[in-house]
């Protein structure tokens, strides 16, 4: 239980992980664990205030009032920064051990390591402020000889629009967080950003997944009311089932899968009705063929395996697994 | 983004945009904190304010040894024993406390806070810390002052017990009561 709530270190993890394997009961276990979290989900306490209330805007003008200095000390500011300096020296410290250490199965390891993003940001934190910047982004999922004719779509505050029409079919686009597990402790991470190049196929069946949870997601939902509106449009067909062939490229040097991620590694991602990964023989010993847990069944009944290529979409070589 | 810490800083120094940050980044987590677990939330809310004012009070204190969010379900969980303590005595008024406000499909949550509530107290604030305030296994073990081993045990424990409670009722249990498809109309939503 440990090994699911990422509190296991790297090495024990492996251990964990290389038993579930093979061990049905703790599949079993592992599973309803998971749809125990996922359930308790739908306990949401919600209040219709807004903005810091009266009685701590007053205490707040007392307290600047009675301490002098309304400015940070050079001192104070040096250990603000200092503070900052150790934190981003930490997290990228944590970034590089994850690339180095772990495998593309630890994107399920590493759910709920993290405790930073209880709920949604403001959004304006999920927004590129830069449209160019955004679009260039998108292209860099897929090599230019398929992404230069691809369509490309941008996120808005009412979802995503389409900023430069394609020829080939293809669809290049920045995902967010919210296409995460929902289970995963960076379902709101707002410094997430997820460039993948969709094929046709995919492009007609995978991607509404990802407009239909952003619309909810820019509209308010909570993750109970997107799970049974994703439930329902699978069980009325409004969703559709993954389409033959169905692919996407992921191979941006410039993505930012997750905080235990961080860039990860250039890969491809192949979409399937949901089966059992040993269909493909993912995550098995040496395989270079895994499992993501993006969907699989919560609630998306689709299986998505994803296999690491050996450079990024420029040309240049990938880090060794 | 910056990190609580480096706000709680900011806001130490002087500066009102980094509490307001922390309010707009705490209030929902606080108010879900107390709001489940007292059922009100009107008191809900008078308590998530008491957290912050307790910051605003203690941030000549604050020294960054502990994440941000430790510190305030710290807070929290004193606000919370507090409130509890003088509730219990006069929890006999005969007047219910409202229903606190929920989202999502309220059978669903009705269902979830059935199953909860039949958890042994000590397990089910272990269960609640990790599930809903997402605390890792060492701070529940240094905010309620029990062993990291104790946390995991009890948390595997609470799990299974829910996983239990939230199962579908067998047939059985559908013959000996007619009405058990209302009593449990989560499933038909969440499975």
């Amino acid at each position: 239980m440990a090994y699911l709530d990422g509190e296991l270190p790297t090495d024990q993890a492996t251990e964990a992980l290389t038993h579930l394997e093979v061990c049905l009961e703790c599949q079993t276990l592992a599973a309803d664990f998971r749809r125990v979290s996922q359930e308790l989900m739908a306990w949401e306490v919600t209040s219709p205030g807004v903005g810091v209330p009266s009685e701590i805007n007053a205490a707040l003008e007392e307290r600047f009032q009675r301490e002098a200095p309304k400015v940070i000390s050079p001192r104070l500011e040096a250990r603000v920064m200092t503070s900052r300096w150790v934190w981003a020296g930490a997290l990228a410290i944590v970034c590089v051990a994850v690339g180095l250490e772990l495998t593309l199965t630890s994107r399920n390891r590493n759910e709920g390591r993290s405790t930073a993003y209880p709920n949604m940001a403001s959004i304006e934190q999920y927004l590129m402020p830069d449209r160019n910047a955004e679009i260039t982004l998108a292209r860099s999922a897929a090599p230019a000889a398929i992404s230069s004719d691809a369509k490309i779509l941008v996120l808005g505050r009412r979802g995503y629009e389409t900023a430069i029409e394609g020829k080939n079919g293809f669809v290049c686009i920045v995902e967010r967080s919210w296409m995460s597990p929902f289970n995963s402790a960076e379902f709101w991470n707002p410094k997430t950003r997820v460039p993948g190049c969709f094929n046709p196929a995919a492009a007609g069946s995978i991607l509404p997944l990802t407009f239909k949870r952003t619309e909810m997601v820019l509209g308010g939902a909570s993750k109970a009311q997107m799970i049974d509106s994703i439930k329902a449009g699978f069980d009325n067909k409004d969703l559709p089932a993954p389409g033959p062939g169905a692919m996407c490229y992921m191979m941006s040097r410039e993505g930012y899968l997750s905080d235990a991620l961080g860039h990860h590694v250039p890969h491809l991602m192949f979409y399937f009705p949901l089966t059992d990964k040993s269909s493909w023989g993912a995550d098995l010993p040496d395989s270079p063929v895994t499992l993501n847990p993006q969907f699989q069944g919560g609630p998306e009944p689709i299986t998505e395996f994803v296999i690491p290529v050996g450079k990024w979409s420029d040309g240049t070589a990938a880090p060794v697994m | 983004m910056t990190s609580d810490e480096a706000l709680m800083l900011e806001f130490q120094g002087g500066s009102r945009a980094a509490f307001e940050e922390l309010f707009a980044r705490y209030h929902k987590p606080l108010l879900g904190f107390f709001g489940r677990r007292l059922n009100n939330l009107e008191r809900a809310e008078d308590l998530t304010q008491e957290t912050f004012l307790a910051v605003i009070r203690a941030a000549s204190r604050y020294e960054p040894r502990a994440l941000v969010r430790t510190y305030l379900y710290g807070i929290a969980l004193k606000l919370l024993a507090a409130e509890r303590r003088k509730v219990l005595p006069s929890g006999s008024s005969g007047q219910s406390p409202p229903e606190p406000q929920t989202s999502g499909t309220p059978e669903c949550v009705l269902w979830v806070r059935q199953a909860i509530e039949k958890l042994d107290a000590a397990d089910r604030e272990i269960l609640m810390l990790r599930e809903f305030e997402q605390l890792s296994y060492s701070d529940i073990s240094e905010l309620l002052r029990i062993p990291v081993n104790t946390v995991r045990s009890r948390l595997f424990r609470s799990r299974l017990a829910l996983k239990s409670y939230l199962e579908p009722p067998t047939r059985n249990d559908r013959a000996e009561t007619p009405s058990a498809g209302e009593q449990y109309p989560g499933k038909r939503v969440i499975q």
